[in-house]
């Protein structure tokens, strides 16, 4: 506090101007005034103006600290709240939105804040009683409290979001010294406002209570938040109704926001809080959006309509302007709400009300809050070592799946004797914050210690629950931890315990419960539905005598205490109950289950359970389940031994029966079960339906015609309109392949007695389907022809790796009406353009569809469509665009248009990228060489790998690689799009996507348990250094023999700010510098028997398991290059021994080193993968080996390089000119025309024809 | 499919232009934002006022496309293209997409976790 002389002329009289300022909110919309800022502008004060005398020698430049003019131009400012007085403000802002230390630091004017803020409120009052003296309306002065510069549940560091700018007590005290100011300055009003972080304001109502408490007043509080972006959300992320429920202890005379991208923008906002919050309403919006000359946008009509629109829909109290608005914008808005009545202020019944960054209300329409126990150290011995082990990342999957799981508030408890409680405790409830899949639920904050408690309290923005405290050290201990609770806005769990000990009996349960409530809700008026009382669960069935009624006796405690304490909870921890059946989970399950029946009936709506593991009541067991009641009721003297005796009988069971199915479709006529069956995907029934449709039929034909086709057809209407997804097609198709598979004989043996073709199906038509020569690539390809085939189209498919000559030949015999190219590496965007020039040549006029990862649009215009100009070549990029494509491409009605549309977009986009091209600014080689990335090399030593040379891995374990799966790409795969877990609970794709992980799932387990695949590997490390932008490989640590070169490629973009133009060889120590360094590589395979299995279940009609079994295996591929990785940073090559991210964390790769592979971003050149293999010896060692392209075979096989650099990142070439070409090729000892060939896609120019290249 | 994943499998990349000629290739699933030269504000942009603080910043601009996909309000997009021809200094742009720039608000972390500059 500052030790300024000044003092108060006399003490507010709080109370006063809480009923004046109540009484007119009730008659009337109050005016609240304008922007200060906007006003200020106006009048153009240079340096000298904020500086004035009193800063003359200020060390900092001080123009734009606003605040600063009360003291240095404070005529000016109290012309403006005049201004704001006479165009009809009833409450008037002090000018001291940045008047807090904390804000001030910029400028360095700290020791000014309680002059400030005293000035500040002066002024206003000034201001006030002119205008007063002159109409006699009163006004009030609302001291302003603004969000400071810093944030203090959001790190500004993205990279470290556990990281906290500013502390609950640093706002706290910065915050109390300008309400000392403030208040003796003469504020009526104390408006917490433009909040960003919720955080900073629950610091800021903190600090007004204790500034309260001290002077002896209590003044109205305003709070008002900010809400800027689409998401309608607070700058921390919250709901307007969570912001309201964080905020709600502070009972202030206004909740509301300010601050928005205009009136309109704010008013769904406004509304949302309107309908929640049980007092008054404020709105202040900014005059809609700047524009370009300084001004804004709403005049003070536009904006005056607006707002009395707001005032019409019953939606506020007070209202003014914030940024852009003027006194005039606040008269025309007092004159337009003028006429209309105030907000009614709505009954909100009293209902627990908590919040994370979204709200949670525990209404009696949730019989029962899952508190989820996971992340407690007490109850997971998981999370006890993850935490004791410091891996937080790991620890935060945990409260994420919790969430995800359905837990309604997440329990925290590190109460560890090894762990330092406090400290962790800070540290994850900040980790939390920045994780909005977590942070959105409530947190219970659980320590046996309140200091755990309490600074866990400073990090939650939301309203959090407190467990727990007790009486257990008197009265004064227990009502001081309430007040703080409530004084951080938080409900509490109070356990059933006083000075002599821990509740037991019924009586002593609700003896204790009741004497807390009188204390909490008579003494310190904290809110009953914000009481929890946890009776204590304790363990029955123990074969102690006295347990024997605990059951009963927590059940009955439940049912007095809600019937005679009204509006309170329930809570408990149930898994003491059943701590006598340890390691029998199926029978804990019961006993829980059966508890909590009863629990639930009596009173108990929250419980800590792992939610997971909870049996249903109705599907337990009889036997099992009435012996569980006999024991939880105590209904006979025996039902211990009884439940004992059972017990063993359950373990392992579960103790569920199988839920029957739905079978009540079977009862249809045939053709809606087999219209059934194709929608749903079901085989099961599927043979013997058709069968029945075949003999009703007349002819074979007509069953697929018939009940098949009008089956696929609603599929397809479904998949088209979006309501179906691509796994679920294909499992439809599956079903029609089945089907087909049964009519295919006696539709042949139809045509053999008729002598001939006649009434052979008629499809749509034929296409043709290939990945071309060099790529194995299929897993698109075969997606596309199920879908196609869905609607009736043939495919042909002629698997990978087909050479031009047998596509050209299948489709000349075949007479097919489309062919389809696919391809995912590189090389293979050259391979597809050359089949196209073939086609021309060979005269196809046909048309011909482009697919595939690599390829585009950009590149079907540019490089595909000049060399077919007979047919069409057509750009698809995924399943559900290709029937369109190929329906309007074979229908003579839309072809012309069709292909009219597509030409004229094409000859766009080439242009487009033509002049692109033309204009891009590469930097010339030497340049981008000379802003290489350059580490410190003297700092630093390279890590030693643990050996030199190879190491093969042969069969390794698929169970371990299972971990590693990362299945975000594997819903890719199947158009999917969203990222694992969360799109298991998408809105649209969830059921989809859990289907297909289920039969993903089951599938497998099935690949484990029957070892389906054998992973193989090999890795090696050898001595290397880089000379200029390449990485010598040496033979052994004499450096002298060279064993091999890997070529890299540098960035040539230009304009990159600081950024280098980097090259991998920069990340590799120089052979000048003279310090040895090393290189890995690695070659990694699922195995090859993924090819015969994904070929059986296609000869099976199964092209749903076909397509699921590659998937997996190149998941598996990419796992295993994952484990590989960790295995080598943590092992083999060691440098980082002490790392811990789980393997679901690998996926964000925060660790150090990369293993960059060629023919990606880092390195596009494919041919790179020579030198690796050779090195590594990989077909002999690891079964695998390159194609023409450079892909690998088998398809699921990952390889690259290792670099160790800590400062190693993955980069993007991009573009390379032509003068890195030439030198690559020199340096590569390869031709120009070559190396252009293999870096086409890369190329920043149009190479020369090769008939004249004269290299 | 089978080469290591260069960034995290949801990341969208996001394409730095800042010459006003230069066309760069689009598709429909691209995204394509133009930064506004300073927002003409009585003020310097970041002062005072969070709400025309976040409209011109970058990471505002790209949250607003996540948040507007989500919505529905337009087409999901898998790559963005960032038009900052209009700025004279882009330093700032590239601190925010490359987290350097402090945060201000949760949503500059989500953008710092699904984003990533390419060029």
């Amino acid at each position: 506090m500052s030790p300024s002389p000044i003092r108060p002329i006399a003490k507010p009289d709080g109370a006063e101007i809480l009923a004046a300022l109540t009484q007119a909110a009730r008659e009337r919309i109050l005016i609240l005034d304008g922007a200060m800022g906007t006003m200020i502008q106006r009048l153009g004060f240079d340096e000298s103006n904020f500086r004035g005398e009193r800063f003359v020698d200020s060390a900092k430049p001080l123009q734009g600290n606003n605040d600063l003019l009360i003291l240095t131009e404070p005529q000016a400012i109290e012309d403006i709240h005049y201004a704001y007085a006479k165009a009809g403000a009833d409450i008037m802002e002090t000018n001291t939105f940045s008047a807090t230390s904390i804000a001030q630091a910029d400028y360095g004017m700290e020791h000014v804040v309680y002059d400030l803020n005293y000035e500040g409120a002066r002024i206003v009052r000034r201001a006030a009683d002119r205008a007063t003296a002159e109409d006699g309306r009163r006004r009030f002065v609302a001291g302003a409290l603004g969000p400071t510069n810093r944030t203090a549940s959001i790190s500004p560091d993205v990279n470290n979001p556990g990281y906290r700018g500013v502390t609950f007590d640093e706002l706290r005290i910065a915050y109390a010294e300008q309400l000392h100011g403030l208040i003796d300055g003469g504020a009526d009003i104390i408006l917490i406002e433009t909040i960003f972080d919720t955080l900073n304001a629950k610091a800021a109502v903190f600090a007004t209570e204790e500034v309260f408490a001290e002077k002896g007043v209590r003044l109205p509080i305003m709070i008002s938040g900010t809400i800027t972006d689409l998401s309608g959300r607070t700058l921390s992320g919250q709901t307007p109704t969570a912001f309201w429920y964080s905020l709600r202890h502070a009972s202030p005379f206004t909740i509301g926001l300010n601050c928005a991208l205009g009136a309109d923008l704010m008013r769904g906002h406004v509304a949302e809080i309107s309908a929640v919050a049980d007092t008054f309403v404020c709105a202040y919006p900014n005059a809609g959006l700047p524009n370009e000359f300084g001004g804004y946008d709403e005049t003070p009509e536009l904006m005056a309509e607006q707002l009395e629109g707001f005032a019409a829909a019953g939606l506020i109290n007070v209202v003014g302007g914030c940024c852009g608005s003027t006194p005039d914008h606040i008269k025309a808005i007092a004159d337009a709400v003028g006429k209309h009545p105030p907000r009614q202020i709505p009954e909100v019944p009293p209902l627990m009300r908590l919040s994370g960054l979204e709200p949670f209300t525990l209404t009696k329409d949730i019989p029962f809050v899952n508190v989820g126990e996971r992340t407690n150290v007490t109850g997971s011995a998981r999370f006890r070592k993850l935490i004791t082990a410091g891996d937080y990342t790991a620890a935060l999957a945990v409260a994420r799946d919790q969430v995800e799981n359905g837990a309604q508030i997440i329990d925290i408890n590190m109460d560890e004797g090894l762990i330092d409680s406090k400290k962790v405790m800070v540290e994850f409830l900040n980790l939390i914050a920045a994780e909005p899949d977590i942070a959105r639920v409530p947190i219970m904050i659980d320590s046996s210690k309140w200091e755990v408690i309490e600074a866990g309290l400073q990090c939650v923005q939301g309203k959090a629950l407190v467990n727990s405290i007790s009486m257990k050290e008197g009265e004064e201990a227990f009502l001081h931890h309430a007040r703080l609770c409530r004084a951080y806005g938080a409900a509490v769990v109070v356990m059933a315990f006083d000075e002599q000990g821990q509740a037991d009996t019924l009586e002593r349960k609700v003896e204790i419960c009741t004497r807390a409530y009188k204390l909490l809700t008579e003494k310190i008026g904290f809110p009953p539905e914000d009481i929890v009382f946890d009776p204590n669960v304790f363990a029955v069935a123990t074969g102690i005598e006295e347990h024997n009624n605990y059951g009963n006796d927590f059940i009955g405690a439940a049912k007095q205490i809600t019937e005679t304490l009204p509006h309170v909870h329930i809570s408990g921890g149930i898994s003491n109950l059943s701590f006598s059946f340890r390691g029998n989970e199926p029978v804990r399950e019961a006993m829980h289950a059966v508890f909590l029946y009863y629990a639930i009936q009596n009173g108990m709506d929250m419980g800590i359970v792992n939610a997971g593991q909870l049996a249903v009541y109705e599907s337990i067991d009889k036997e099992l389940r009435d012996a569980c009641e006999d024991v939880i009721l105590n209904r006979r003297p025996d039902s211990t031994d009884r439940l004992l005796e059972i017990a063993e009988k359950y373990r392992g069971t579960g103790g569920k029966e199988a839920a029957a199915k739905d079978l009540s479709w079977r009862e249809k006529s045939v053709e809606e079960r087999i219209g059934y069956a194709m929608v749903n995907g079901i085989t099961e029934f599927i043979d013997a339906d058709t069968e029945e449709a075949r003999q009703k039929a007349d002819r074979p034909l007509h069953v697929i015609e018939g009940p098949l086709m009008a089956g696929m057809s609603i599929v397809g209407d479904l998949f088209g309109s979006g309501k179906m997804f691509l796994p679920q097609v294909v499992k439809s198709a599956r079903v029609m392949k089945q089907a087909v598979a049964l009519l295919l004989p006696y539709m042949e043996a139809e045509k053999l007695a008729n002598g001939g073709a006649e009434g052979e199906r008629q499809s749509a038509g034929k296409v043709l389907m290939a990945t071309v020569k060099g790529d194995v690539h299929d897993i698109g390809k075969n997606i596309v022809g199920v879908v196609l085939a869905c609607n009736n189209y043939e495919i042909i498919d002629l698997g990978v790796m087909v050479p031009v000559a047998k596509i050209l030949q299948t489709a000349r015999d075949e007479n097919v009406d489309i062919i389809g190219l696919s391809g995912l590496i590189t090389p293979s965007l050259d391979e597809m353009a050359h089949v196209a020039a073939e086609m021309e040549r060979e005269g196809f006029d046909i048309p011909l569809l482009i697919g595939g990862a690599t390829t585009s649009r950009v590149h079907t215009a540019v490089k595909i469509h000049p060399r077919y100009e007979r047919g069409q070549a057509v750009y698809v990029n995924d399943a559900s665009r290709a029937v369109g494509v190929v329906s309007n491409l074979l229908s003579p009605d839309t072809k012309v248009t069709f292909i009219e549309n597509v030409r004229a977009e094409y000859a766009k986009a080439a242009a487009a990228h033509l002049r692109a091209e033309e204009e891009k600014q590469r930097l010339p080689l030497v340049k981008a060489r000379a802003n290489a990335f350059k580490p410190d090399w003297d700092g630093y030593t390279p890590p030693v790998p643990k050996f030199l040379g190879t190491k093969v891995f042969d069969d390794y374990d698929l169970e371990t690689l299972a971990k590693y799966i990362d299945w975000t790409p594997f819903f890719q795969t199947w158009e999917l799009k969203g990222r694992y877990p969360a799109i298991l609970s998408d809105e649209k794709q969830g059921e989809a996507a859990r289907q297909l992980f289920a039969d993903a799932q089951k599938m497998l387990a099935q690949i484990i348990s029957e070892k389906w695949f054998h992973p193989r590997a090999v890795l090696g490390f050898w001595p290397a250094n880089a000379v200029g932008d390449d990485i010598r490989l040496y033979k052994d640590e004499g450096r002298e023999e060279e064993l091999a070169t890997l070529f890299t490629l540098r960035q040539q973009l230009s304009k990159r700010g600081d950024n280098p133009n980097v090259a991998l060889a920069d990340f590799v120590s120089p052979r000048d510098g003279g310090k040895p360094d090393y290189v890995g590589a690695f070659v990694v395979t699922a195995g090859i028997e993924e090819v015969a299995i994904a070929e059986r279940f296609e000869k099976d009609n199964d092209d749903y398991s076909s397509i699921l079994v590659k998937a997996l295996a190149d998941r598996f591929a990419e796992a295993f290059a994952e484990k590989l990785h960790e295995d080598v940073r943590r092992n083999y090559w060691g440098y980082a021994h002490n790392e811990t991210l789980a393997p679901e964390e690998l996926i964000g790769e925060n660790y150090r080193g990369i293993r960059p592979a060629p023919g990606y971003p880092a390195q596009p050149d494919h041919t790179e993968k020579t030198t690796l293999f050779n090195l590594l010896d990989a077909e002999n060692a690891a079964g695998v080996r390159l194609t023409e392209s450079y892909a690998m075979w088998p398809g699921s096989s990952v390889s690259g390089i290792y670099l160790s650099h800590p400062d190693a990142y993955y980069f993007g070439v991009a573009k390379v000119e032509r003068d890195q070409v030439l030198d690559y090729a020199a340096r590569k000892g390869m031709s120009v025309a070559e190396v252009e060939r293999w870096l086409s896609p890369i190329l920043n120019y149009i190479p020369a024809p090769t008939i004249v290249a004269a290299e | 499919m089978t080469a290591a994943l260069q960034h995290r499998p949801d990341a969208i990349p996001v394409t730095l232009v800042t010459d006003a000629s230069a066309l760069v290739p689009m598709d429909r699933d691209t995204a394509y934002l133009k930064l506004p030269p300073n927002s003409g504000h009585g003020h310097a942009d970041g002062q005072h006022c969070a709400a025309c603080a976040g409209r011109d910043d970058v990471r505002t601009m790209l949250f607003e496309l996540l948040e507007g996909a989500r919505q529905g309000l337009h087409p999901a997009f898998t790559r963005v293209v960032v038009d900052a021809s209009g700025l004279g200094d882009t330093t700032k742009v590239i601190a925010a997409l490359t987290g350097k720039l402090p945060a201000q608000a949760l949503r500059d972390h989500t953008v710092a976790r699904r984003f990533y500059l390419v060029g």
